[in-house]
């Protein structure tokens, strides 16, 4: 080449803009890769994550559906004390009981007064005005029978009192 | 003999030139392609198509809060048992837990929350006058400027737009940066999936106009969910009228779990 042609030094731009343009394509070619499908979908995460977190199953159902069948045990119940007191928390979630409809397992029934005390044995942290009860102190008092499921000789726990 | 160490010297110093001038190029290089990623990035918008018609909950109508009512909790760990079923908690960790704090009239404070108050608590603190104590349930505050979004290097922590935090459970590496960034602890390695895990605030359940399982169970009301964007739900009216505190405000997360009758004990 001419040493006094205007393009001698040209090679070094060419060879920056061959380096940038293959930067450019190392880094598309990355993102198509290592880049997730729903990325950038909702944020910079990755959309599909919100659809998989909704779609995971319900376990409890609340009271309403246990009515559906247990009518009566449902009426009793919302007419006591321990009306605000769900019925899956003493029996477990619906989704283990039924499934599409159908009757897959019976409900476990807790006739052990540990059940009652988790919530009503006397403990200095629990509010005052919540009912609760020294066992012993309260089968004494009552003169009761202490035994494990002692507290359902006089209390049903659908409407206790 | 001099000489010839001369010449190698000299040529280790040419050739570290040469490599220098090498390294000085590939960082230019370097350099130049980074700064194009931003315009890329503009220039190749992969899937932003407008997706929302498969969600059809819509999750800009809605602002999720948590209100934990402290003086109402009878420690009775109903609702970690219920979000453990709900969520397949493996044993030993906690989405939720619930904490007891024994203030005697004497001595320290004593804090103590046996198996994540799951199974309900023991006769706590002998022979003292204690003249307060009380439970406070505690989960993820779901902050609004949250510190575990983001130190994730991967991009698997988010908050959605009705204000949950989640995490992507195909995503994440399970490096733990994020359970060390939360001040709450709300965090944990799951051993099963070996991803970061924590409360969701069931937002399959919430998504699908139910509340969270533990805010479903409990049997005193200690725990309210609601809508911030809801004018008539409930716990507008008891934000708007009523006292209530944030865990660790000093760290300006602006937690969105609010508590009623919070003692200054907690953190």
């Amino acid at each position: 080449m001419d040493p006094n042609s205007p393009l001698k030094h040209a090679k070094h731009v060419f060879r920056a803009g061959f380096l940038f343009v293959v930067g450019v394509l190392t880094l598309v070619v990355l993102r198509y890769v290592l880049q997730p499908d729903t990325w950038g979908e909702f944020g910079p995460y990755r959309g599909e994550s919100v659809r998989e977190y909704r779609a995971l199953p319900v376990q409890y159902g609340g009271v309403d559906g246990c009515a559906e069948c247990h009518d009566d045990h449902v009426e009793m119940h919302r007419a006591g004390l321990h009306q605000p007191v769900s019925c899956e928390l003493c029996h477990g979630p619906v989704t283990q009981h039924i499934a599409d409809g159908e009757h897959i397992a019976e409900m476990p029934i807790r006739r052990s007064s540990a059940t009652c005390l988790r919530c009503h044995e006397r403990l200095t942290a629990r509010p005052e005005s919540f009912p609760q009860i020294v066992r012993a102190e309260h089968i004494e008092e009552m003169e009761g029978e202490p035994g494990p499921a002692s507290c359902f000789e006089c209390h049903d726990p659908h409407s206790p009192i | 003999m001099e000489d010839r160490e001369l010449e190698t010297m000299l040529n280790d110093v040419t050739s570290e030139k040469s490599n220098r001038r090498e390294f000085l190029k590939r960082a230019a290089a370097c350099g130049i392609s980074f700064s194009s990623f931003g315009v890329v990035g503009l220039i190749l918008p992969k899937e932003m198509e407008a997706k929302a018609e498969l969600v059809p909950y819509d999750w800009d109508k809605h602002r999720w809060v948590y209100l934990v009512d402290v003086e109402k909790c009878i420690g009775c760990g109903a609702c970690a048992r219920a979000c453990r079923t709900e969520n397949s908690v493996p044993e030993g960790m906690y989405r939720t837990w619930i904490e007891r704090y024994e203030i005697p009239a004497e001595g320290e404070t004593a804090v103590d929350s046996p198996g994540g108050g799951e199974q309900g608590f023991g006769p706590g603190l002998q022979g003292r006058e204690i003249p307060k104590a009380f439970f406070v349930p505690k989960l993820c505050n779901h902050c609004a400027e949250t510190p575990c979004t983001q130190v994730c290097p991967v991009g698997a922590s988010y908050s959605t737009n009705d204000g949950a935090v989640l995490v992507d459970q195909e995503r994440c590496i399970g490096c733990g940066y994020c359970v060390q960034a939360c001040p709450y602890g709300s965090r944990f390695i799951n051993p099963e999936t070996h991803t970061a895990d924590k409360c969701t605030w069931c937002y399959h359940r919430v998504s699908k106009g139910l509340k969270p399982a533990c805010v479903e169970i409990c049997p005193v009301g200690a725990r309210i969910f609601g809508d911030r964007k809801n004018p008539n739900d409930p716990v507008n009216e008891i934000l708007a009228t009523q006292k209530v505190h944030l865990l660790q405000p000093e760290l300006l997360t602006k937690p969105q779990c609010y508590y009623r009758g919070l003692d200054m004990e907690v953190r």
